[in-house]
């Protein structure tokens, strides 16, 4: 191995060096009781991925709009209406878990599509569009919760959620695993395999890359757009859902602010707001790095206002390493 | 020479493992025209980009006027008189023709705005003086490559330079315009500019160099007085063998009609300045047939070949496309690809290349479900494709795993043109194909073409270099705005013919 390729190997996986660095870093300065490391107790991991998974799930979408130079700032809002409408429809419509869980699926996906549709064929920028998309679902979220969060209670009685969604919340692997946790891991894993395989994944690629030269050479760009903002759509729907068996609640203001959360993995995560290049598997290390971070300042009681400086000089640094990235 | 007005010593320059330049000479004299010769990748580019202050780490010596210089940018390098035209132009799309002449150095009002009247003023007047018509305010995106190429000469011959590079100035220029072209060469090298000119296009060579010099594989291989010697012994120095150049169609049997089009006419919707939409063009292309577009820049053959490919702005279309009897009307390049319709598009860095990309994506983009079921790509017989492309192609290339922007632009338009073929289209619209490419390449190209004709391929061919029309085509239609005002066949009407109805001295 010569040395340039040595660099540019640490440089495709710098995301991955970065969180192993921020691991190694929390073990070091993670607090100790009766010597044991409290960072690295199991119940201590299963909090860091189960806090990350919500923005995890999020951010994979995020990284496959953001691959074909798009932006969509209405996933924190798409959270939120999905976890109202969760909740609505169980605890106020008496709807059973799987019909809600495929009606809010299917509001995220056709939102999504809209607002694909909408910048692919009317040309208005992805970012206007999302943005008026964010205010769209977060009033739809306001409207049909009248205003109020809805607590979920668990049972058969009128105005209970079913058990079964309460099951969504708990524990499987012999209580190891959180399943918010495992959805992200399939979501995820999914979306690897999709992006590795598939032949949708290389005119995504090119549509990011030169939209141009795709449309050109045949790639159908309206279709990857709407199925690209379909996909992060839907995805924002079923974080919705896992955050609103995690708090028993949904509320129409949840989720504010996801989405800038969910870029800052992106970003983290070495791809390119220029679309055309990245990776989902940078985003997953991206979204976790965040989430140790977190998860070593609250357990070191840092002040909350120091925690977001420290995030923003972390996404600076990932964005100026990027930058140095050798040319090939 | 002692009054050496620019000497690289020694100079070489690596990336990663491609030697681009090794220990080249290269002088420069004083009103002197030096040609810089060799095939795609020799290091033609790479060369003057040292000399121009873009390629700041190298080996060896750069003199001007006999002072050793290491220059740490263009801008530094300007200031010493040096000025380059590029060979992938460098120009900001969303600015106007004028802003971009006078891009870092605007001229100022007392009140020190931007004085937008004189700028457009002086861009009109230097734009006049290599007799080119074109509105300075005009935002350069718009423009086709030919014209961007006129706004940077201009650009260029405004930083009055005493050393103007000229990398491939004329590779989308039609005959009138590299006349007027060589007018203004001529005058600099009376007034004593050095000017170093790279082109692939041979005539031209003999026309306007006082002396030239061939590289091949970052070497210097021969320096010669370019009236001394013919045009096969240069390709030969170039290629290091004897190649085919003239290329002479082979009497194919014409077969079936392929493309009928019958006065085909655009009106579209929003008309865009300086655009030449097809305005009553009627011709056929039979199977095993090259036919070609001649007229000047401007005539119309770019958007007649958008129309049929199905990419022209929105609007009225009139008249009747044929394919192989079937009447269609493509709206998109995915509708025109599945009747099986290619197009090789002019602009390969912005129509044609992902230039980040690999060689391999950008290859397989245009034929992807061939490779694999089901949505999934099997990933062993798309590489088989591209290899097998990249090796029909003579491709020069390192991995297929590289990014086709590190290609020399020669190959970068190989792989525009491999991606096509590997669409296997009936029918073939090629805009300025060899484009940048060196003649090996070039008469490989040709041969390709030949070929392709011979398996019953149509092929219609627009191209702004008489030689090429001849040489290759079977039949020549002339465009003249947007409308077809004559035909030739090849077997029996040469260049001049070409040029004339072109330029509508012939009715
Ligand atoms: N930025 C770069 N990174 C890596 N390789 C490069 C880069 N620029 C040039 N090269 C390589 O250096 C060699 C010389 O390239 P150069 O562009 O100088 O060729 P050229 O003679 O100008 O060819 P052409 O006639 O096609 O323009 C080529 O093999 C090319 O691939
Ligand atoms: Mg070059």
């Amino acid at each position: 191995m010569t040395k340039n390729s040595v660099v540019a190997t640490l440089f495709r996986f710098q995301s991955v060096f970065g969180l192993l660095a921020v691991v190694v870093a929390a073990i070091i300065f993670s607090p100790r009781k009766n010597g044991a490391i409290l960072f690295v107790s199991a119940d201590n991991l299963a909090n860091v991925v189960r806090a990350v998974s919500e923005i995890g799930i999020i951010a994979v979408g995020m990284t496959f709009v953001i691959l074909i130079g798009g932006i969509d700032l209405s996933v924190g809002a798409m959270l939120g209406l999905a976890a109202v409408g969760s909740a609505v429809l169980m605890v106020e419509s008496d709807w059973g878990f799987l019909p809600s869980v495929l009606l809010v699926l299917v509001i995220g996906l056709v939102f999504g599509a809209l607002q694909g549709a909408a910048t692919a064929m009317i040309g208005i920028q992805s970012f206007i569009v999302t943005l008026a998309g964010l205010q769209i679902a977060r009033g739809l979220a306001r409207i049909w919760s009248d205003g109020q969060g809805v607590a979920i209670a668990y049972g058969d009685g009128p105005n209970e959620a079913p058990a079964s969604f309460a099951l969504l919340g708990e524990r499987t692997f012999g209580g190891l695993v959180p399943i918010p946790v495992l959805i992200f891991a399939v979501v995820a894993v999914a979306a690897i395999v999709f992006l590795r395989v598939s032949a949708f994944s290389r005119h995504l690629y090119a549509v990011g890359g030169n939209e141009k030269a795709a449309r050109l050479s045949g790639v159908p760009v309206v279709r990857v757009k709407v199925a690209v903002f379909a996909i992060c759509g839907l995805l924002a729907a079923l974080a919705g859902i896992v955050h609103a068996v995690q708090l028993n609640q949904g509320s129409p203001n949840d989720g504010i602010g996801y989405e800038l959360d969910a870029i800052a993995a992106v970003v983290i995560g070495g791809t390119s707001l220029a679309g055309g290049r990245g990776s989902v598997a940078g985003t997953v290390a991206g979204a976790l790095l965040l989430g140790v971070l977190n998860n070593i300042l609250a357990l070191n009681n840092i002040d909350s206002n120091i925690q977001l400086l420290i995030k923003g000089l972390v996404i600076v640094a990932a964005a100026a390493l990027q930058r140095l990235r050798p040319a090939s | 020479m002692g009054g050496a007005l620019v000497r690289m010593v020694g100079i070489g320059k690596r990336y990663g493992g491609v030697q681009a330049c090794r220990a080249i000479d290269f002088t420069l004299g004083a009103g002197e025209v030096h040609a810089l010769l060799g095939e795609n990748g020799a290091g033609k580019s790479t060369l003057m980009r040292i000399l121009s202050g873009d390629v700041t780490d190298y080996d060896g010596q750069i003199e001007i006027d006999g002072t050793p210089v290491g220059f740490s940018g263009p801008p530094d390098a300007q200031a010493a008189g040096i000025a380059m035209i590029h060979q992938e132009l460098d120009l900001v799309p969303g600015l106007s023709v004028a802003d971009n002449i006078f891009l870092g150095r605007e001229l100022r009002t007392p009140l020190r705005t931007v004085d937008r009247r004189r700028m457009e003023g002086s861009a009109r007047a230097l734009l006049a003086r290599s007799g080119v018509r074109l509105d300075p305010r005009r935002p350069v995106g718009e423009l086709r490559v030919g014209e961007q190429q006129l706004v940077t000469i201009a650009k260029a011959i405004s930083l009055d330079a005493r050393v103007l590079i000229m990398d491939e100035p004329t590779s989308a220029l039609t005959t009138a315009e590299v006349e007027r072209l060589f007018d203004v060469i001529r005058e600099l090298r009376r007034a004593g500019v050095g000017i170093v000119y790279i082109s692939h296009r041979m005539e031209e060579i003999a026309q306007i160099a006082d002396r030239a010099t061939v590289l091949r594989n970052g070497e210097v291989v021969t320096s010669f007085d370019p009236r001394a010697l013919s045009t096969a012994e240069v390709v030969e120095a170039m290629v290091g063998r004897p190649v085919q150049t003239m290329f002479t169609t082979a009497e194919t049997d014409t077969g079936a009609e392929v493309l009928r089009v019958e006065s085909l006419k655009l009106t579209a919707r929003r008309p865009r300045p300086g655009r030449r939409d097809p305005d009553g063009i009627s011709l056929t292309v039979r199977a095993g047939e090259i036919v070609g577009l001649a007229g000047l820049l401007g005539a119309g053959r770019t958007e007649l070949l958008e129309t049929l490919y199905g990419v022209a702005p929105r609007g009225a279309v009139e008249g009747r496309i044929f394919l192989q009897g079937k009447e269609i009307r493509p709206r998109s390049p995915r509708q025109a690809l599945a009747h099986g319709i290619g197009l090789v598009p002019e602009d390969r860095r912005t129509s044609g290349l992902v230039l980040f990309h690999s060689i391999l994506a950008n290859t397989v983009v245009s034929s992807l479900p061939a490779y694999g079921r089901l949505g999934v790509i099997a990933r062993r017989q798309e590489r088989a494709a591209s290899v097998g492309m990249a090796e029909r192609m003579r491709l020069k290339f390192g991995r297929l795993q590289d990014e086709v922007g590190t290609l020399s632009g020669g190959n970068q338009q190989k792989v525009v043109f491999g991606r096509m073929l590997l669409t296997e289209p009936r029918l073939l619209l090629l805009d300025e194909p060899t484009r940048g490419v060196d003649v090996g390449a070039k008469a490989e190209i040709y041969r390709l073409l030949g070929e392709l004709a011979g398996q019953g391929l149509g092929v219609l061919l627009a191209s702004s270099e008489l030689p090429e029309l001849v040489g290759v085509c079977d039949r020549v239609v002339v465009l003249r705005d947007g409308r077809d005002v004559a035909s030739f066949s090849t077997a029996n009407s040469g260049e001049g013919e070409l040029l004339a109805a072109a330029m509508g001295e012939l009715q």
